[in-house]
Formats: C-alpha cells, structure tokens, sequence
C-alpha cells in the first residue's frame, strides 16, 4: 500500500548510517564462494558446532623467548599476593601459552559485537605457530567457540595486549551467548598492554601495537612489513560488506593484519623480557630512552634500586632533552625515598640551575633546607624564589583552572614562608643568646 | 506512654483549631464567594486490618513486627495473596497507603525461602529509587543481611557494579538505565536474569505517552531476555488513582493484570481547598498574580505556627517564592534557616539535611518542585500549598498527601494559576473530586520508537522467525532494518551489524533521536542543553531569544546541517514567539461518526509546518515591538490526529460575521486543546492544533496536495504565555485563503511522528471532550474571551467567545 510505504520511507530510525553505495557492491557468484580460502590457503573446518574457516601458518619470528623468572615475577605482581602467586606458577611453562587475538564488529562492547576472526599462536619448533578462525557469517559463531575452547583447555595461559578489558570479556560474552559452550576456564591472563604504557608511553605518546613494532620491535629489522596492512577503524565495514556478498579481498587483509598483531604480540613479549630481565641491564645497546621506561616500569613494581640504576644510566648515556627534567626529577625523588637526602638536594639543585620550571624543585629544596639542613635562610630563599615563579606563571596563564591551582600553590609556600619566619626568630633568638653568653664567657 | 500520646492528641487538635482559623480569615475576605471555590472536608477514617499471611516466613514477619508492623492493612495483604498465587498485579492507592510493603513483603518473602531468588525494581527517577533503598537496607539489617539490595544507575561507581551485579538480590534502578545500561550487556548479569523472579514497578501512571510507549518496549525486551535465560518473571505495578491502571498495565506489560484498588489504611482527617486568586480586571479576565497569592496563603500558615510545604511548578518559581518566604520570615542571628528550598539541583547531602529538619520540626516550611511529590520521606507536614495546579489529578493528591501522612488533620490548598487548565479546574470541583476522567495511554507500536527498540533488541539477542513484540512480527520489520543494514540475516536469524551501540542514542524521553545542541558562546564555548527537531526549529531559529535556566540567550547562529545553534547570553526586555505555518492533510480515516451538521474523524493525517518568521513581544505589557521573517527548512511529520469537521449548514445557523465566526473557530480550538491535555494527561505540547478546509471529496485518501484543499493555520508557536495564534496573520488567512462558507476541518493532532496514541481515545471521548469544552468556556466570568478560556481577548475578534459557545451547543446537540 502507498501510504504504508510512504510511512516507512519517513522513518528516521531506518535512515541508514552511511550512504547505501549507489549500485550493490559486486556479488560472489557461488563459484567465487571459496575465495577468501583460495587467498588465505585456509581450509573449511568442522566441529560438532558446524563449519568455519582455519588458517595455519608457521612463522621463524619472532623466536622463541624464554621467559626468565625476573620478567615473571615483575609482570604478575599485583597487590594481591596469593593471585600474583597462583599467576607466577601457571606462567612459568611456556607450553601453555597461547597468544590472542580478535577481529570484530565494533569497539563498543556489549552483547551485539561480534568476534568474527579470533587469532591465536603459540611457541613452537623455536618460532611462532599462528592458526585462525573465521566465521564467514554469524551463523559459524559456533563452531568458532568450540575450536577456542580446545585451545583454551590445552593452553591456558591468555597473552594477549589489551585483551584483559576488551578480547577476553567480549568472548566470555560469546560464550555466555550460546548458552551452550562454558566460557573456558584460564589459569593465568598476562595482558601485555599496561607494561608497555609503562615502558613506552613517555617515548612515543601512543602505545598502539603498530606503533611498538615500528619503533620499539624494528620490524624493519626483523624483515616485517606491514605491506598494504589495513586501517582498524575499517575492519568491522569491511566484514559487514563481506556478509552482504562484498569483495573477499579486504578479509584476506584483515586476516593478514591479525596474523601480524599476533606476531607483533609475541615479540613484544620477547623485547619485554629481554628489559626486565636483570642480566642485560647493564646491556649498553639498551637505548637510553627504554632505560628511562624501564626505570619508570620498575618504580611502579617497587623496584627501587633497579630503578633507580637504570635510571642514573639512562640519564648517563643521555636522553633527549625534553625528557630530562622528568628523569632528574624521578631521580631526586627515589634519591629521596632511599633517604639519601643530599644527592636528591643536588639534582634539584641542577634543575633549578638550568630549568624555567623549577617550581617543584624549589618546593623540594625548601623542605630539604628545612627540615633536614636546618639552613632556614636557605629554605626561605626557595620558597620566595617558587612563589615569584608561580605568580609568573599566573600572570600569564589565561587557563582558569591553572590559575586557581597556581593560587593554591602561591597559598601553601606563603604558608611555609611565615613558618620558616617563625622559626628563625625563635632559633635566631636562641643562637644569638648563644652567641651572647659566648661572647660574655669570652670577655 | 499514654500521657505522651494525650500530649500528641492536644498538639494535632490543636492544629485543627489553627487550620481552620486560617481558613475562617480567608473565607471572611472572601465577600463574592469567588475566591474559595471549594472547600472540601475528608473526615478520619479508620484502618482495615489482616493478618500476615500464613505462609510468609516467620523472620520476616519478626523483622516487621521490630518495625512495629504486626498486622497488615486488607489491602496488604490482599496484594501479597494475589502475588503468592503468581499473578501479575496492579495495585491502585493513594499515597502513605504502605503500598512499598505490598512488594517489599512478596519479594523479600521469596528471597528468604530461596537465596537465589532476583528482583528487579523500575522507578521513574534516581532519588525514589535512594528513597526504597533506605527502608529496604533497615530490613536487610533487621534479617541479618541476608540478601543484598542494590541501586544500579548513572552514580554507581564502576568499581561497585561488578559486585551488585553478582550479590544484589534486588536491584533497583530506572528505565533509562535498563534500557542503556542492563540489557544492551545481560551476559554480565546471568545470575540475576537466570534468577529473575519478580518485577516491580512504581508509580506506574507515570509511564505514559511518549516515556510509556518506550517502557512498553523495554519490557518486551527485558522479557525477551528473561525467556533467553529461561525465566517468565512475575510483575507488581503500583499506580496512583487514574480511570484506567488496569488497561494502562495490561498495555504496557502485555499480559492479564489483577487490579487491585481496596485500601485499608486509615487516614486522617483533610481539608483540601481550591483557590482561585481574585480578579483585578473583568474585562481582560486578569487575575492576581497566584505567585504572590501563594506566598500570602503559605504565609497565613507559617504565621500560626502550621509547617508547610509549597510546591511550585518550577525551579524558578521554587527560587521566587522562596525569596518572598525568607523575607517574611527572617533568620534569627545564630538559628539557621527556617524555611528553605528543595529542588533537583541541590546536592543531596543538603537534601537529606532538610528532610532531617523537616522531620524534627526545626525546619518550618519548605518550598519544592515535585522533587519532594513522590516517596522521599519527611514525616507529616501540617499544611500544603500548590503554587498552580500540578497537571494531573493524581499529582495534586500525592502533593496533598504530603500532609497530614501520619498526624490528626490537615490542609492543602491549590492556588490557581490563570491558565485554562487550573482555571477549569477550580472552577469544576466536580470534575476533580468526582471519579477522575484521567486516563494513562500508550502507543507502543508508534513505528519511530518499535523500530528503535527492535535495533536494540537485536543487538541484545539475534532476532528469530518466532520473535514478538506483543501482536507484531518482528522478521518482517526487520527486513526493512536490514535493508538499510542495520541488520542481516543469517540462517533464520538477525543480527546486528552496525559497530555502534544504539541504546545510546536512543531517548527514553522522546521519539526521534535528531536533536539539537545548544551551545553557549558567550565565552568559552559550552554546551547548554538539548532540544528535538521541531522545537529547533520554533525556539531556535536565528534572532530568537531562548530561555535556558532563567537565562535569556539570543541564538546568533542556527547550523542546521550539524545540529547545532549557537547562543550567546543576553540581558533583553522582550521574548520571541515564532509565527508557524501549518498545513495539515488527511491520509487515512480510521474512523468517523456523522452527526447532523458536524463530523468527528480519527485517522493518519500527514503535518507540513514551516516557521516563517517571529514577533518581539515586550515582557508585562505584551506589546508587540518589531518582527522579521524567516526561511526555514518545511518540517513534514506523519502522525495521528482526532478532527472535528463543522459543516456548511451549522456554520450557516450561527449568527455571525465571517470574521467572528473565524475567531470562535480558533477559541474554540484552543478550549478544546486545554481540555484534551486535562482528559490524556499531558503536557500542552504534546498536542498540535490547526484549521483547515475539509477536502472536497469525501475519499480524502486520493486528494493529493492543491490549491484548493490547502489546509490552511497561521498561528505562533512559541506562547510562552499561551498565546496562540496572532490577530495579523488570521486576519491574512482568512482574507487570502477563506472563502465565504468554507467547512472548516478543526484538528488535535499528536505533536510526535508517528503519533503516540492521544487520537483515537480523544475520538472515543468525543463527547465529554466537547462537554468539558463547553463547561469551561461558560463558566468563565471574562467577557470577550481571556488566556483561560478562548485566548486573550485582543487576539480575537470581539464576539469569538460568543461564537465559540454557539458551535459548542450545536456540537452538543
């Protein structure tokens, strides 16, 4: 009926997202239907859950990289001991690892995304055994489970990079979806993602898997390239675009790009040991800016004295100049957790030397003179010279929210200024009566 | 024990002696007998009690009788019966009834008897659900925690969800959050939908119109998921007194409801008033104003030592009358205040620390929102005053029922504002305290918003061949989804294939999703606020002067490809009201009843409105002080209207001019729109009207747009003060486009696409609307018309009311 077509045509919630393409995308014939496993020399798999694809590949590299009980032991301590515990014993056979990695329908979570490809690997023969799952339409989600849940039983220890908050509970999701698969039990989940934020946030900004390989892994190096590797953000359109009849060769792109991620996975595993590793710290073809990482890595962990050394060496070999001020800093400041109260007093002293912004140094200053020199002219001295550097700093900030902060600030050293006034009138008083009797025993 | 109860007696007697003291002094000044139009007594009345029932657990019934609870009120009891024998159960009570222990007492019951055992409590807003979790959190206690109970919303902390979601035996939340924050991730919850026994919902009546028709749909959803898990969860709804609970929650939950509207609770004696501010100009129908009439009333009381509470009907009056009861009350040096305000905006400790001092007494008088109308607990006032009438009945009962709730005797006091609704309704008491005409409607399967929810539900479960929502079949819709690729069929079933997430664009408080943001560009660019598109297009359009928090902004820029309007925050003497043009054609006539000379019609009709320009209207004095014209896009909506066609012979029987005949036709509109928002329980806006020619044949399905059929309606949209159309442009409309006798089509439409389901029961109540209609404009005592009846008398031509009242009794006929 017109007016019922008419009522639909309407409809904003039917308007499309994005422009519907302007003639349908070529259609696979039938004969065509294989292609994507023609590319990918992938084979139709099956299960009692029904068929996929499977893809899989050896690899040389990455090699294999022996975990040593360092690396271990760095990366599964957590503020609860008897987990930390439980995840150091699962970790340390390598046999159980299994590498993840997923392709799916969106970032957004939650019960309608997807995990259409499902990358895993493992250690083997000295190098790396990638094999991955497709499901070339939804209703192959099933016999991907199962194959996951296999080898989750086989290996059941997860290394993934950022699996631990989106891959793991978007497939717990999947499992849970079935209604017929468990979602396999895992001994250990070591996510590599938040040691190398530590590691490497400060040198490249962004942490993203490609990022690492090309600046941290050498990939060039190593003979990868990621030849006409596909964007992310494209993935989960090229997949629905596949699902309506569209092109295969994207997917095979898509595969590619994950079977890379997982190699990229592995390695950046290897690279994190061989850092955390005791032994090659003093490794001088360790570039200064992985030691400054390092350092920042160990302090977060407690490890105060390898900190501090991979630090000093750091700042020995040298590091590029907008990262000093933050390694002298972190170093004054470890000087002074370790109560070595003087050598943090001298790097603070370096910063405010050459630094526009000494504002925390001269802070630092003011309370060394204070409490532990009891040189309070000195102290006085800092805490003056902070003050006119924060109410620089006011005056010609326009930042609102700065400016509040820096009157809180400007607050606190007037605070101490008048306390430091206090106590030299009362020890001043106390040494020139000093200073008097002496006189007067002397006359 | 005795002696303090005796002193208790002598203190509520006492404030008896004072209420009607109060009230004698009004009634004194009240000479024309015009001011008090109904002063009504409700005398005490004794409780009906039962016994537990025997089945519930002895724990439980010790837990309560620590409470002080040993026995139940009938209605309790009868509630709880009804849901032991799993039905489902509506349950219809007036406020401080105890209606929380008619589900607290089944579901706690079943919790205690299996610790498995999930429940799910739904109310409309945050704070009810803070204000449950109190009394329920003093039981967990009193059972030795042996379950644990839960909000879940906006303000829980991230890292608290994951163990609410494991251990809370009952969670309560609201329907947004359902919607966006439950369902779209049910595998996180599997223990409490694997668990899910019963479903809670309060203050049922609220979820109607456009927020019911979502809910509806939540429902269907929440279901669906239950099924997956394998549960058919039981529902206890909770109502206020409106004419339909039981269809409104057989509509909404789509299943048989046991309706259940005995009470047993005893009540105290209650006085409620309705007062209508004197007139100060007859001829102009001008009242004074009921602000400062409330403030006076609220006054009288504090004066005899009686707590009050005010309510107005928004913030900014909250402030204005609370400003005006400080000054008359100032704080003593060294006290705090005595009277202070309460509204959304205060933070909740502040909150809290005026419920406290409401409820020890050191705390006078309160001025609130309808923040303080539902739930939260702050003991018994002595007196209520409602600044205006609330908009429904069933929200005027639970604000006077804020008095009294436990004490001797009380009073409220309505004070009316000159708008028609509280005009009507102070002048027909009648109507009020007869058995209420309100009714709850629905319109679940408006397209707009099924569609939104079966995005949803196909992102929350693929959807298959023998998917429902109630009557509709989802795989054909869904075709539909999946051409535009939302969806995609694979094997018998839909998925979705969209990366976004589309609860989250999804409103719960309007149709469409296309909204406009309004940003403030005074200094640092801030987002302000939101509006849907047709408002855009009426408050936002350049040069207008829009209204935000008090705050006059002038929109220096409309962007209407990014949604946006850029304002800038000025400090004006006049308001804009944009002039709008309407066109409304009939595409389906669902049905109609021939009278002798007039027609009544429901159907789908299809509305053109284009704004065209606006007017500057100077604050207080209404002067019109400059306009400018506007090219603005055409906005065309399909929804759903209710007509009434007046034909050639009745219009031929009035003795009037052309001109004034005109004028009653647009009075008479304007009367019906007011009643029609009273009988649907809805907001003003929620209606469209306009006037058009009927089309010359009768299969108006065919009749496609043309000159001569153009149905035609200036009028201005904005009326901050119920101004409706302008004299100007009516006068252009009817010298260009009337002809001498043309039949006028005079239309009610749903102001939603899609429609939400206000025509059809408005068709059905054809007669008591034009009744009502009829009633109003009679009973108003202004001459040639006034804001309360017909319009402003300026706006018209002089004898509209006259002629307004003639069709009326030719309606009526």
């Amino acid at each position: 009926m017109a007016a019922a077509a008419d009522k639909f045509a309407r409809l904003a919630a039917l308007k499309p997202t994005r422009p519907l393409p302007a003639r349908p995308a070529a259609i696979r014939t039938p004969g065509e239907e294989d292609v994507l496993g023609r590319l990918l020399g992938a084979g139709v798999a099956s299960n009692p859950f029904g068929e996929h694809l499977a893809v899989r590949n050896w690899f040389s590299t990455p090699e294999f990289s022996e975990p040593s009980s360092t690396t271990l032991e760095l990366l599964s301590r957590t503020r609860d001991e008897s987990i930390a515990r439980k995840t150091r014993a699962a970790l340390e056979d390598p046999e159980k690892w299994l590498f993840l990695d997923t392709e799916t329908t969106g970032l957004a979570g939650g019960t309608g995304t997807y995990a259409f490809l499902i990358g895993l690997a493992w250690w083997d023969a000295g190098g790396l055994q990638a094999e991955q799952f497709f499901m070339r339409d939804f209703a192959e989600e099933h016999a991907l489970l199962h194959e996951l849940s296999q080898r989750v039983a086989e290996r059941p220890v997860l290394v993934t990079f950022n699996g631990k908050s989106f891959d793991w509970p978007l497939l717990e999701n999947r499992f849970t979806m079935t209604r017929s698969i468990a979602v396999p039990k895992l001994e250990a989940h070591l996510d590599l993602l938040h040691p190398a934020r530590a590691l490497w946030k400060l040198r490249l900004g962004s942490v993203r898997l490609v990022e690492l390989e090309r600046h941290v892994l050498d990939a060039p190096r190593l003979g990868w390239h990621r030849e006409n590797d596909v964007s992310s953000a494209l993935i989960p359109q090229f997949y629905f675009d596949y699902l309506r009849g569209g092109p295969a060769e994207p997917l095979a792109a898509v595969v590619r790009h994950n079977q890379m991620d997982l190699r990229g996975l592995a390695a950046l595993f290897g690279k994190i040991n061989t850092l955390l590793s005791e032994q090659t710290s003093d490794a001088t073809e360790i570039e200064s800016l992985d030691l400054f990482g390092l350092s920042r890595f160990l302090q977060r962990r407690g490890e105060s004295d390898r900190a501090h050394s991979a630090c000093a060496q750091a700042l020995e070999i040298g590091l590029p100049a907008e990262f000093r001020p933050q390694a002298r800093r972190d170093l004054a400041q470890m000087a002074k957790r370790r109560g070595e109260h003087t050598r943090a007093a001298e790097i603070w002293l370096e910063i405010v030397a050459d630094g526009h912004d000494g504002i925390h140094a001269c802070e630092q200053l003011a309370i060394y003179y204070e409490r532990h020199a009891k040189d309070f002219p000195r102290a006085t001295e800092f805490a003056q010279l902070a003050l006119a550097k924060l109410r620089r700093q006011r005056s010609v900030s326009s930042d609102p929210l700065l400016a509040a902060r820096c009157a809180r600030l400007e607050q606190k050293f007037l605070h101490r200024l008048s306390r430091l006034r206090h106590q030299m009138n009362t020890v001043g008083g106390v040494a020139r009566l000093l200073a008097l009797s002496r006189s007067g025993g002397k006359s | 024990m005795s002696e303090s109860l005796a002193v208790r007696r002598a203190e509520t007697s006492a404030a008896i002696t004072r209420v009607h003291e109060v009230l004698d002094a009004f009634a004194a000044r009240d000479e024309k007998g015009e001011m008090l139009t109904a002063v009504r007594h409700f005398p005490a009345r004794e409780a009906q009690w039962a016994d537990f029932p025997s089945w519930v657990h002895p724990d439980l019934v010790s837990a309560y009788a620590e409470k002080g609870i040993s026995r139940l009120y009938t209605h309790q009891a009868e509630a709880a019966e009804a849901v032991h024998a799993e039905k489902n159960v509506v349950i219809v009570t007036p406020t401080a009834s105890g209606k929380t222990l008619c589900y607290n007492l089944p579901v706690l019951n079943a919790t205690l008897e299996n610790s498995d055992s999930r429940a799910l409590y739904l109310f409309p807003t945050k704070a009810l659900a803070q204000d449950q979790l109190a009394e329920l959190h003093d039981l967990t206690q009193r059972l030795e925690n042996r379950f644990g109970v839960f909000t879940y919303d906006g303000d829980t902390p991230a890292d608290a969800r994951r163990s609410i979601r494991e251990k809370g035996h009952i969670v309560l939340t609201n329907p947004d959050m359902l919607h966006t924050g439950i369902l779209p991730h049910h595998t996180r919850w599997p223990r409490l939908f694997e668990n899910l026994r019963y479903i809670v919902l309060d203050e049922l009546h609220t979820y109607r119109g456009v927020f019911g028709s979502h809910l509806c749909n939540v429902l269907r959803r929440l279901r669906r998921i239950a099924r997956f898990y394998g549960r058919d969860p039981r529902f206890i709804c909770c109502s206020a007194t409106i004419a339909n609970p039981g269809d409104l929650a057989s509509r909404l939950l789509e299943t048989e409801v046991e309706v259940l509207n005995s009470n047993g609770a005893p009540a105290a004696e209650k006085t409620l008033v309705f007062y209508n501010p004197p007139v100060v100009n007859r001829a102009l129908g001008i009242r004074r104003s009921y602000i400062n009439e409330s403030s006076r009333v609220a006054q009288e009381f504090l004066k005899h030592d009686l707590q009050t509470i005010v309510f107005a009907n928004s913030r900014l009056q909250t402030e204005i009358l609370l400003t005006y009861l400080q000054q008359a009350n100032p704080r003593l040096p060294g006290k705090s205040d005595t009277i202070r305000g309460y509204r959304g905006g205060y933070l909740p400790n502040e909150r809290r620390e005026i419920e406290r001092g409401l409820r020890d007494g050191n705390i006078r008088g309160v001025v609130s929102t309808s923040a303080l109308e539902l739930g939260i607990d702050v003991g018994s006032l002595d007196t209520v005053v409602m600044a205006g009438y609330p908009g429904t009945i069933a929200a005027t009962w639970q604000r006077a029922g804020r008095a009294g709730r436990r004490s001797g005797s009380s009073c409220a006091v309505l004070v009316a504002s000159s708008s028609p609704l509280d005009q009507f309704i102070v002048r027909h008491p009648d109507y009020f305290f007869g058995n209420t005409p309100e009714h709850a409607f629905i319109q679940p399967d408006n397209l707009e918003i099924l569609i939104n929810h079966l995005k949803c539900a196909a992102f929350e479960l693929p959807i298959g061949p023998d998917d429902k929502f109630g009557e509709v079949d989802l795989p054909d819709l869904c075709a539909r989804l999946a051409e535009a690729r939302f969806l995609h069929l694979a094997g018998e079933n839909y998925h979705w294939t969209q990366e976004a997430y589309p609860a989250d664009t999804i409103s719960l408080r309007s149709v469409s999703s296309d909204n406009f943001v309004i940003i403030d560009v005074t200094g640092a660019p801030t987002v302000i606020g939101e509006v849907d598109f047709p408002s855009a297009l009426v408050f936002l359009h350049e040069k207008a002067i829009y209204i935000h928090g008090g705050q006059q902004h002038h929109v220096e820029h409309l962007d209407f490809k990014e949604r946006k309007a850029y304002v800038k925050r000025v400090d004006v003497d006049y308001y804009t009201d944009a002039i709008r043009y309407t066109q409304v054609r009939v595409l389906e006539i669902a049905a109609a009843v021939q009278s002798s000379a007039h027609l009544h019609s429901h159907g789908d009709v299809l509305v053109r409105s284009q704004v065209v320009g606006f007017k500057k209207i100077k604050f207080f004095t209404n002067e019109n002080i400059g306009d400018g014209k506007l090219e603005l896009p055409e906005n065309e909506m399909h929804t759903t209207s209710y007509w009434i066609t007046l034909e050639r012979s009745l219009l031929e029987s009035l003795p009037f001019t052309v001109s004034e005949r005109q004028s009653g036709m647009f009075g008479l509109l304007h009367a019906l729109e007011s009643v029609a928002t009273l009988l649907l329980m809805c907001d003003r806006r929620d209606l469209g009207t306009a006037i058009g020619e009927r089309p010359p044949a009768a299969d108006s399905n065919s009749v496609p747009w043309g000159e001569g059929d153009e149905l035609i309606s200036l009028h201005s949209a904005g009326r901050p003060f119920a101004r409706d159309f302008s004299p100007t442009h009516l006068q252009d409309a009817v010298s260009t486009n009337a002809k001498e006798l043309f039949e006028p089509n005079l239309y009610l439409y749903d102001a939603y696409p899609g429609g939400i389901g206000f025509s059809e029961p408005l068709f059905r109540t054809r007669m008591l609307l034009v009744q009502k209609t009829r009633e109003l404009i009679a009973a108003c005592p202004c001459e040639q018309g006034c804001p309360s009846c017909v319009g402003p008398a300026g706006d018209l031509a002089p004898r509209a009311k006259e002629a307004a009242l003639a069709i009326l009794d030719r309606l009526c006929a």
